[in-house]
């Protein structure tokens, strides 16, 4: 059992291989999740419907989350017919990334809030 | 009217207390996936988890026995070793992630180091277990779950289509996607199915010292507080599916699901969904680390139960302290609770059959049930739903590793 559990981790849970269009179109669909929920926070930040620590702590986790995904993807060997998108790909990530840093250092700000929600909007082609 | 009175606080808890940090992840997860394609899988998850709690409350009423001791004396010692050490590191894993949930609700509500919070959750989780009774445990974050309800009420003012949400709870096999739908028809399945619940709900039955009187009140706590508990369930779906399938939107993180609860409803929405949450998958780490130390105590045949105090069963006592803080090291590591709870439940399906298959052997034996044993409806509930639970178990890893934890 034990055994078998350490090896499902490996197989399942193995994500750093070669980028190819498969794992492209994956890695930008939850890069667009992170921008559709960061923009749905900074929504209720800007109209005061959400409370400081939540707005922080889940603006932080979102932002680990995609500048996880700028690093993975500006590093990552990718098969040479999609290097480009890959690699600006990464760049969107990174803006993402930079953009829910803003919402994580003013919590409690609605003007940035109203701000950000509309950059992680465009960013996630949010509707 | 003291039974009655025991009966709602009994029904209460149970409603608070059926959530845990795998129907959260799953059940918003499935509809922010499949908006409200999966309900009708709700339910079947709900009436198993009725069916066999209710035989091995039975059970424990009547002959005093838990699901280990059945085990242990109806598979052999082999058999019985191979179900306790699976079962064990489940247990460890779903504890872990129950915990590293607790401290991820205490961060969003007060902003402090998440690795702080995991130390005070497992400590603040030994001091209450030391010193509260297990009537209270139970209350105690039974009630406190009850907060949990927002969810349903940030479901209807979410204003889903209920045409829609009617025609989920007709079985279907989806359009498209049809591994993913697989993936989470056992994930939503084993997080309604998953072993800890029935062990802990019977060694809870000999902890509450139930004789074969209270198999009423075990039969009405199984069908309506487990019922009403997969009502929440099913809000929780509405939510993900009215809220997030719309703005593409996967929830990844505690936090997405109590914003599923502040988007409708603001501040007090999101505080009651935090505070929900804190107590939901704070009892289930209750029921988690207890259900280990049941297991391997009734397994090895020691003296067991929170009601003995830790003198009175020192090696069951020290078996929880051991589970508590081992679960603290699995979540200190970094490893987020939120995918180590879909492996959790993913592993916990496959060990259903151990646990599940030697409840019905026990509760069809007259020699230990006498006039109690399961009747018609019990037996072809019972048989229906292990067949159910064998192809699921056979096919959780295969569609896992298909479609990679759920991610395509």
């Amino acid at each position: 059992m034990c055994a078998g559990v350490c090896g499902v981790f490996v197989v399942a849970g193995c994500n750093g291989g070669t980028v190819d269009r498969h794992a492209l179109t994956n890695d930008s669909s939850t890069l667009d999740s992170i921008a559709c929920e960061g923009a749905l926070l900074a929504h209720d930040v800007a109209r005061g419907r959400s409370t400081v620590f939540f707005a922080r702590e889940q603006a932080e986790e979102l932002r680990i989350q995609s500048s996880n995904f700028a690093d993975a993807l500006s590093r990552r060997k990718t098969i040479p017919a999609i290097k480009d998108q890959v690699r600006q790909k990464a760049k969107h990530a990174a803006t993402l990334a930079a953009t829910l840093q803003q919402l994580h250092n003013h919590p409690s700000s609605r003007s940035v809030a109203a701000s950000v929600e509309r950059k992680l909007k465009k960013l996630g082609n949010c509707s | 009217m003291s039974k009655v009175l025991g009966l709602a606080l009994g029904i209460l808890a149970a409603i608070g207390g059926f959530v845990d940090i795998g129907d959260l992840v799953f059940n918003v997860s499935a509809g922010a996936t499949f908006g409200y394609e999966l309900m009708w899988v709700i339910p079947i998850g709900v009436v198993g988890i009725i069916v066999y709690s209710e035989m091995c409350g039975r059970v424990a009423a009547v002959s005093g026995k838990a699901v280990f001791d059945a085990i242990r004396e109806r598979v052999g010692f082999k058999a019985g070793l191979g179900a306790l050490v699976s079962s064990e590191v489940v247990n460890l894993m779903t504890l872990a992630a129950e915990v590293g949930g607790v401290a991820i609700a205490l961060q969003l509500l007060s902003g402090l180091p998440y690795r702080w919070l995991i130390v005070l959750a497992i400590v603040a989780l030994l001091v209450v277990i030391w010193v509260t009774s297990f009537e209270w445990l139970e209350r105690i974050f039974g009630y406190g779950g009850l907060c949990m309800l927002v969810f349903a009420v940030a479901a209807i003012k979410l204003g889903p289509s209920w045409t829609d949400v009617g025609k989920g709870f007709i079985p279907h096999i989806a359009g498209d996607s049809k591994l993913l739908y697989g993936y989470f028809i056992i994930g939503l399945l084993g997080a309604a199915l998953t072993p800890y619940e029935v062990y802990f709900y019977s060694s809870g039955g000999i902890e509450d010292q139930w004789s074969p009187k209270d198999i009423g009140l075990n039969r009405a706590n199984a069908i309506i507080g487990y019922g009403l508990g997969g009502f929440l369930s099913l809000a929780l779906m509405v939510v993900g599916a009215a809220l997030f399938l719309s703005r593409g939107i996967s929830p990844e993180h505690l936090g997405t699901i109590a914003l599923g609860a502040e988007v409708p409803l603001g501040q007090i929405g999101l505080l009651l969904a935090l505070v929900g949450i804190l107590f939901a998958v704070g009892g289930a780490s209750i029921d988690t680390v207890f259900s280990g130390a049941y297991n391997l105590a009734q397994f090895c045949g020691w003296e067991w139960g929170r009601y003995r105090h830790a003198r009175g069963a020192p090696r069951f006592a020290l078996t929880w302290i051991v589970l508590l803080v081992l679960a603290m090291g699995i979540v200190l590591t970094g490893v987020d609770p939120v995918v180590l709870t879909e492996y959790a439940v993913i592993f916990s399906v496959v060990a259903l059959p151990l646990t599940y298959i030697p409840i019905l052997l026990v509760a069809n034996d007259r020699a230990y049930m006498g006039r109690y044993g399961n009747g018609r409806l019990a037996n072809v509930l019972g048989l229906l739903y292990l067949v159910v639970i064998v192809i699921v178990a056979l096919s959780a890893v295969p569609l896992m590793i298909l479609t990679n934890v759920g991610q395509n």
